[in-house]
């Protein structure tokens, strides 16, 4: 009887954990990619930061070939539910990186701000190796609220949002804390925008505030929507650009924080819009890409992507980007769209597995990270864990490379 | 079939509770409508419940005969199983009759459960998630991201001051401790007293690993069985009754 009993209780508690976790999955991160001195950098889905060189994949070289090939694997110490003791885990990595003088610098959803010099990591030395620049912020095992937002570098300093509702600004050479602004929120999950002496920044709970860069002051310059922002604001000349939870595309005067227009859509704005020419590209969860006047609000096309899918809803949650004279947009279910800027009309980019079916996406798994441009190519990392590479001119997905 | 469920369950249940969070104020939002659509939910099952409590009364109070006919018919099973279908049937009960309510009542509870868990959406993965179970109401997107914080708990964090894990465990314990029969089988006795147990406390410790949303659900629901059981059966139940069988028939009598 004893057993049956304890038997139900196990059964009980396996129901109640999975059910639980069915709805609460561990963060899985979705690192863009950023490129620099023909280098590719981003964060895989396992918490390590890779130094891609797109010639050595193309020969197929061994992984990491000695081009200027690496990967970093970044952990946490973590508590699991069983256990009393911690042990390292992988991070979580949502921003792009960002290249300073060479460096890599990223911000990881553990509440770390690290450094990382490319030499020292092809070397393998420890981290931080001090001498080669590498720093890691809060030196200490504290941290600070998760980082989701990319980090910004802007003459010697990193700004960097998180989610202890603080923006930090960070001497870029050593790792300093130079100032950490007053709680401005619930949460930062943004990337900042910053402009000469002035850092904007959206919060979760629905402000676009703008800060002193030289101290974080706040300065007498806000704006309020209805609801909380997840997109960071985008800046084209006086225009503040950025889109909410409340389904609107604002567009605010730096000069007097006055709303210039909005534009309302079906669904939420996630990603960044792109500017252009006093063109603004904005992708929403609602699967549209528009294209609006900056100065007018006034929409000039807009593409439906849920055409390409079969259930005919699909959701943008990535920045469109705009490489040559093609704006090129992907999407949750894996397509990706080479677009004419001026008229809206797509072309979808071929995925070389479709001899079966022509409905299979460009890529083979859901996209949520930020496009790289290098070369006519773009470069996409998909939630399969896998770098995908696509040719613009050609319309079609060249090659695939794992990251693990 | 997962489309199904959220279609016709999951989407309606999470997408009202947004929007009674934005009729609430605003420092409190999430947290009340948690408390107040768990009462909602109760009352509109209270007509299951009434009969799954009238049920498993009439179940208890039937035990000590169905014990002596366990007694009498040890070795012959078959006999046994006709005997008991008698009292059952005399009493007008159906034994997996009573099992009904409690099954109907469950996808309502999973619903209620996942939409917390969604609506508070910890991760950005989770909140991209929302975003696609919520209807196109204004009032709906107006309260997204849900203001979390409810007294001292953040919502969409586990609570580690022990106080919630104790507060769960506790009523647990109470509203258990009110529908337990005592046994008059050692063994059946000693399993009641194990589960009286083990329950509160493995809910206290998922207390302590899930976000407090879930939890402060789990609290409502349990004061609120707590106070069905007491106005319904009249009393505080098995609490007070002492823990020999004879003595409680008696008690109840």
């Amino acid at each position: 009887m004893k057993i049956r009993t304890l038997a139900c209780v196990g059964v009980f508690c396996f129901l109640a954990l999975s059910a639980g976790g069915c709805v609460s999955s561990k963060p899985q991160g979705y690192s863009g990619v950023t490129s620099y001195a023909g280098i590719l950098y981003l964060g895989s889905m396992d918490g390590k930061i890779v130094a891609v060189n797109p010639s050595a994949r193309s020969q197929e070289l061994p992984f990491p070939s000695s081009n200027g090939e690496w990967s970093y694997p970044i952990t946490t110490l973590s508590k699991s539910m069983l256990s009393c003791s911690s042990s390292p885990t992988p991070v979580s990595i949502y921003g792009t990186p960002v290249v300073v003088d060479g460096s890599v610098c990223v911000g990881t959803y553990s509440g770390k701000v690290l450094m990382i010099n490319p030499s020292a990591r092809s070397q393998n030395l420890s981290f931080p190796h001090m001498r080669g620049g590498e720093w890691i912020y809060p030196r200490t095992d504290d941290v600070i609220g998760a980082i989701v937002g990319s980090p910004v570098a802007e003459s010697d300093t990193i700004y960097v949002c998180s989610s202890d509702g603080r923006v930090y600004a960070l001497d870029a050479t050593y790792g300093d804390e130079k100032w950490k602004s007053d709680t401005l929120g619930d949460k930062l999950w943004s990337t900042p925008v910053v402009t000469g002496e002035t850092v904007y920044v959206s919060t979760f709970d629905g402000h676009v505030y703008a800060l002193s860069a030289e101290d974080g002051s706040l300065l007498p310059w806000v704006f309020e929507a209805e609801t909380g922002f997840v997109s960071s604001p985008v800046l084209y000349k006086d225009t503040l650009i950025v889109g909410s939870f409340d389904r609107k595309l604002y567009a605010i005067e730096t000069d007097g924080g006055d709303l210039l227009w909005e534009f309302p859509a079906a669904n939420w704005f996630w990603a960044a819009p792109v500017l252009d020419d006093g063109i603004a590209y904005a992708g929403c969860l609602d699967g549209r890409v528009y294209a609006l006047n900056v100065e007018s609000g006034e929409e000039l096309w807009e593409l439906d992507t849920g055409d390409f899918v079969e259930k005919k809803k699909d959701h943008i949650i990535s920045s469109p980007i705009l490489v040559d004279d093609s704006l090129v947009v992907a999407t949750e279910s894996g397509n990706v769209f080479v677009v004419n800027p001026k008229t809206g009309s797509p072309e979808r980019v071929k995925n070389p597995d479709d001899s079966q079916s022509d409905d299979k996406p460009s890529v083979d798994a859901p996209i949520w990270s930020s496009l790289c441009a290098l070369d006519s190519m773009v470069y996409v990392r998909a939630q399969d864990n896998y770098l995908y590479v696509v040719d613009v001119a050609e319309r079609e997905m060249k090659l695939k490379f794992c990251l693990d | 079939m997962a489309d199904l469920w959220n279609l016709i369950i999951l989407n309606p249940t999470l997408n009202g509770m947004l929007a009674l969070s934005s009729v609430l104020p605003k420092e409190a939002e999430f947290g009340l409508a948690i408390i107040i659509l768990t009462v909602i939910v109760r009352l509109l099952l209270t007509p299951l419940v009434l009969r799954q409590l009238k049920s498993t009364k009439a179940m208890q109070e039937m035990q000590p005969k169905l014990q002596e006919l366990q007694k009498k018919y040890a070795k012959n099973k078959q006999k046994l199983q006709q005997e008991m279908m008698k009292v059952y049937k005399e009493a007008g009960m159906n034994p997996i009759g009573c099992m009904w309510p409690m099954v109907v009542q469950f996808p309502v509870w999973i619903a209620l459960y996942q939409s917390i868990m969604k609506a508070l959406a910890t991760t950005p993965e989770n909140l991209l998630d929302l975003s696609r179970h919520l209807y196109s109401w204004e009032v709906v997107n107006a309260t997204i991201p849900v203001n979390s914080h409810f007294l001292w708990l953040d919502l969409g964090q586990p609570d580690h001051t022990l106080v919630l894990a104790i507060l769960v465990g506790g009523t647990m314990w109470l509203q258990q401790k009110m529908t337990t029969a005592p046994s008059a089988d050692p063994r059946q006795q000693s399993t009641s007293k194990m589960m009286l147990l083990m329950m509160p406390f493995m809910f206290g410790m998922f207390t302590l690993m899930f976000p407090s949303g879930l939890p402060l659900f789990w609290l409502a629901s349990n004061v609120i069985g707590i106070a069905t059981q007491y106005f319904v059966t009249g009393g505080w139940g098995y609490l007070k009754s002492p823990s020999s069988p004879h003595l409680a028939s008696r008690g109840r009598r």
